[in-house]
């Protein structure tokens, strides 16, 4: 009998084995080239590492002190609830706009499918490129935006996109709504594929009309998809550098700078890499927050 | 029943797939290699490797025939990388950890000091290098704790340029004073058309704008707060408050505000001789230049001092870094800085030189005087000039928005400037 | 018929105002890169002379760099889904104890800022000789697409049911071979997003380009681009052509895959 058990053993052993042997690899390289930098870069923040580091590799240790530095400056809470502000409001946008895409989309028309590839556009384009087009297209005096609102007479004096402080957080979060929608669009049509056509037919025959067919067929079915979207569209959105660099540098007088550019700031600009660094695990810690306090939210209203 | 279906396009994307991986893994042994020159067998050095940030085609061009002209001379050849501006100092630092810094080591004048720090440059005077007549300015920005470091070919300044036209028609003469540029640029703006523009954006390149403005009234950067800085940061206020300037300023390059002034949407503009060849392309532009005005009539503008210097880093090989000074030295030779300035609407750095330059191309004259009394930005912070040059351009975005007074602004710029 | 009937006219009608306003960037894009100066003020609002000369400076220089941010693209995209397939496969379907910490440590991965990534490969490279190589920048750009692409396809995979998997593996089929005959063709549909998605990121990706390579050798054309922005003077209509340039290929692409999407989708169905 032991032998049965034994070679039941084994046999549940190679299972496992075998099973592992499918993630293995994947596992592998995200060890590598996520463990060794996330790793690295804790260490770092607990240093003081500066220019002269790099070249002698000798940081002291400062423990907490980088930490402690970087939230008591007053740019820091500035700088977190312009992050809230800009990543709540591209979140919404693009998903509002992604799943009216989407829905848009659904449907078969002529050239609908050519016309939802060009929609990936604005994620082809090399963000330098088109950062600086925004810049040059929401300029208060030469742009087109205002030139368009002063044609239009809707706005004769047009506005100060990009030089009044709290209009340039609304333009960075509306370009960042325009990089991301092909994200979400796509995403979101994909899931919308997914659901079977027969259950809107039968809708029909129930006599639904299409708010009653989104809320009780369409919806439910896509909730796994949008957490999808949501989770992955918050954490992307928080690490967001590029864009704002590009179009305001984090100005005017620091209405746009978020975490991450102060990371990005400490880190190049003022040569002090431990807190950049520091900087940075608070982002990460940011994210986080967001994702599990989504994720918790999910669930209880699934087991709700 | 299910009926996998097998869309054609999968199968020959897979091998399609297995395609490419192939390829990728024969052109990595193609593509391999890092930054480190060839040819270095002991003792015969054959190439050395330069770094620097001239990504633009035709300087890149200019600089790869100088370094190769200067290459050859000494029996060497260069091989010349350059990356974009802002991630040169990124790569220097990577370079310098990983001890792969290149041979000759191209730096923008004010990062200098910062690296010398780090002890990853040689000093200039173990190979025997003639830094002689050089202006003050380039000199005190390449020095640290008492030696140098790297020296300029070239270098360059701000000054003031003017579309003639314009102020012809208006009748306003070339302002000398603030007085004179904020009366002048009030006369010079209609709708469209703004009398005066600066870049004052939220990087170095809006500090760089306001030092001539800041240390012409006497103001100094290692104690921002006083009645000096503000008044010169008062000026822009104004200027922006009555509509002589424009608050996009706030967002401006200085390549930005080069194109509104080529464009005709600015009478005036501070800008520096980089942008003279854009300047000559433009049709029926008829352009001027003229010192910076200054606070009163008969003060001399002190301007910031702007140009790139070359470096010799620290290397395994002594004979690699005796090349490189060779080089170095070869650049910096007055035949080769008259050339360059030509070709760049530069000044060179050696004073007797550029007085010869200024005689034989007088549009640039006023650059060169300019240059002659110009301040390095390390000058006196050395190393803190960072901390200081975000300070400043922090007071100006809260200033010009609005946010804070000048008088306050300088006061937050003073504490970000000197926060441990 | 997975899809409704025919909408016609009308929606291609509005479908081209929502693109057109959503590209209007894009055309203005266009429109600098036929200026003969580049000059961004200095145009219309439509390019009355156009000036072909920015295309032609970028197709001479960055004709070399398209191809090799193809390479690196497709390269990306092959290891990304041969990594992230299987492992999707394993944590939807099998019962592996842990698969639930393996997939916070995806999410996770995901909440690096890149340049963590990029600062802390560039030793490690230059250690290993992978600077300057395009194996290097295929496994550092499928850093993007590996973690995005278990996500997208485990999301899908879970869905496959395990009664066809398990009456496959009661034919005797090992698991291997479950997973390539019965559910990679299953999953064409998620396969192809998580290409997509893939591609698109690689292409785009300027850090790693930027931190990786130290030569022209091998230089995506993100960072290819920068040879016309230039320490002081800027080369607009260079700029703007490149990037337009740049994305004529992937749009290419990008329409057939999409097209390859949507037979994907209903052949994929089974219900």
């Amino acid at each position: 009998m032991s032998t049965g058990h034994r070679a039941v053993a084994r046999a549940r052993f190679r299972e496992s084995l075998a099973r592992w042997l499918f993630i293995a690899p994947a596992a592998v390289y995200l060890l590598l080239f996520f463990g060794y930098p996330i790793v690295k870069n804790i260490v770092m923040s607990f240093q003081q590492y500066t220019i002269t580091t790099f070249y002698t590799g000798a940081p002291p240790f400062v423990g907490l002190q980088n930490y402690s530095t970087i939230l008591s400056s007053d740019l820091f809470s500035k700088a977190l609830l312009t992050t809230v502000l800009f990543t709540a409001g591209s979140i919404v946008g693009q998903f509002v706009l992604g799943l009216a895409f989407a829905l848009f989309f659904q449907r078969s028309f002529p050239l609908g499918q050519v016309l939802r590839s060009l929609l990936l556009l604005p994620w082809l384009l090399p963000l330098v490129a088109s950062g600086t087009t925004w810049r040059w297209m929401l300029d208060s005096d030469t742009g087109v935006v205002n030139a368009a609102l002063r044609v239009l007479h809707l706005l004769p004096s047009g506005v100060p996109w990009l030089t009044g402080t709290s209009q340039a957080l609304v333009s960075v979060t509306l370009i960042n709504i325009w990089v991301g929608i092909p994200f979400t669009t796509t995403i979101l049509y994909g899931g919308l594929q997914d659901i079977p056509t027969h259950l809107y037919e039968a809708a029909k025959l129930d006599g639904a009309g299409p708010v009653t067919t989104f809320r009780h067929v369409t919806w439910p079915l896509l909730r796994p998809v949008v957490s999808v979207v949501l989770v992955l569209g918050t954490v992307y959105t928080v690490k967001v550098l590029d864009i704002i660099l590009v179009v305001t540098g984090g100005g005017p007088a620091d209405a746009t700078e978020t975490v991450a550019t102060q990371s990005y700031e400490l880190s190049f600009q003022q040569f002090e890499f431990g807190r950049g660094a520091a900087m940075s695990n608070v982002l990460f810690v940011i994210s986080l927050a967001s994702a599990m306090v989504y994720l918790r939210a999910n669930r209880r209203a699934q087991n709700a | 029943m299910i009926t996998p279906a097998r869309p054609p396009a999968r199968r020959s994307a897979a091998r399609l797939g297995a395609g490419i991986a192939t390829l990728a893994l024969v052109a990595t042994g193609c593509g391999g290699g890092g930054g480190a020159g060839a040819g270095s067998a002991p003792g015969k050095v054959t190439s050395i490797t330069a770094l620097d940030y001239y990504t633009d085609q035709t300087e890149h061009a200019q600089w790869g025939e100088l370094l190769a002209a200067c290459g050859g001379t000494v029996g060497v050849t260069v091989e010349q990388t350059s990356v974009p501006g802002a991630s040169l100092i990124p790569n220097v630092l990577q370079q310098a950890s990983s001890r792969t810094l290149p041979d000759l080591l191209m730096l923008d004048n004010p990062d200098l000091q910062q690296i010398a720090q780090t002890g990853a440059l040689t000093p200039l005077d173990q190979y025997g290098i003639d830094s002689s007549g050089f202006a003050k300015g380039i000199l005190s920005a390449s020095t640290y704790d008492g030696k140098l470091y790297g020296l300029a070919p070239d270098v360059n300044t701000i000054a003031l340029f003017y579309n003639k036209d314009m102020l012809a028609k208006a009748g306003v003469a070339v302002p000398r004073t603030w007085a004179e540029l904020k009366a002048g640029a009030a006369r010079l703006t209609r709708p469209g058309r703004y009398g005066m523009a600066v870049d004052a954006n939220a990087t170095f390149e809006g500090t760089w704008q306001f030092l001539p403005f800041l240390w012409s009234n006497g103001g100094d950067e290692k104690q921002l707060a006083t009645p000096q800085a503000a008044q010169a940061l008062q000026l822009w206020v104004d200027l922006v408050k009555s509509g002589s300037m424009s608050k996009s300023v706030l967002n401006w390059t200085q390549s930005d505000v080069s194109d509104q002034f080529v464009a005709g949407r600015t009478a005036m503009m501070i800008n520096g001789p980089w942008r003279i060849s854009a300047l000559n392309e433009a049709k029926n532009l008829h352009w001027g230049v003229a010192p910076i005005p200054v606070p009163q009539a008969g003060q001399n503008p002190v301007t910031p001092l702007g140009g790139e210097v070359w470096t010799v880093p620290q290397s395994a090989s002594k004979a690699r870094q005796e090349k490189a000074a060779q080089v170095l030295a070869c650049l910096n030779d007055s035949a080769n800085m008259l050339a360059l300035a030509k070709q760049h609407f530069t000044v060179p750095s050696r004073s007797a030189v550029a007085a010869q330059y200024a005689e034989q191309v007088p549009s640039m004259a006023a650059f060169v005087q300019s240059v002659e009394a110009a301040r390095a930005r390390t000058g006196e912070l050395g190393v803190k000039w960072p901390q200081a040059a975000t300070g400043i351009y922090t007071a100006i975005q809260y200033a010009l928005t609005g946010e804070q007074t000048p008088e306050e602004a300088l006061q937050h710029a003073q504490q970000i400037a000197t926060s441990p | 018929m997975k899809r409704a009937p025919n909408r016609g006219w009308p929606s291609t009608i509005v479908g081209i105002i929502l693109l057109a306003l959503m590209l209007f960037p894009v055309y203005w894009m266009v429109n600098t890169s036929l200026q003969p100066t580049g000059n961004p003020l200095q145009g219309g609002w439509f390019p009355r002379h156009p000036d072909f000369s920015g295309y032609l400076t970028a197709l001479r220089d960055q004709g070399r760099n398209l191809v090799t941010s193809l390479v690196i693209a497709l390269g990306s995209v092959t290891l990304s889904l041969g990594l992230a397939a299987p492992a999707a496969y394993a944590l939807a379907q099998f019962p592996i104890r842990g698969s639930n910490l393996v997939l916070f440590g995806i999410l996770i991965t995901q909440m690096v800022p890149s340049i963590v990534v990029a600062n802390a490969l560039y030793s490690a490279y230059n250690d290993l000789g992978l600077l300057n190589s395009y194996l290097g920048l295929i496994l550092a750009d499928s850093t993007a697409g590996v973690p995005f692409a278990i996500i997208v396809l485990r999301s899908f995979m879970q869905s496959i049911p395990g009664e066809i998997t398990e009456a496959a593996r009661v034919d005797g089929a090992g698991r291997l071979r479950v997973f390539r005959a019965v559910v990679l063709p299953m999953s064409a549909n998620a396969l192809i997003t998580a290409a997509l998605f893939t591609f698109l990121f690689t292409w785009s990706d300027f850090l790693f380009a930027l931190t990786l390579t130290t030569t022209e050798t091998v230089r995506p054309v993100t960072v290819g681009i920068y040879q016309y922005i230039g320490a002081q003077t800027h080369q607009w209509n260079a700029v703007m052509a490149t990037a337009v340039l740049a994305s004529v290929p992937a749009a290419v692409l990008l329409v057939v895959a999409q097209r390859y999407f949507a037979a994907g989708a209903t052949s994929g169905a089974i219900k």
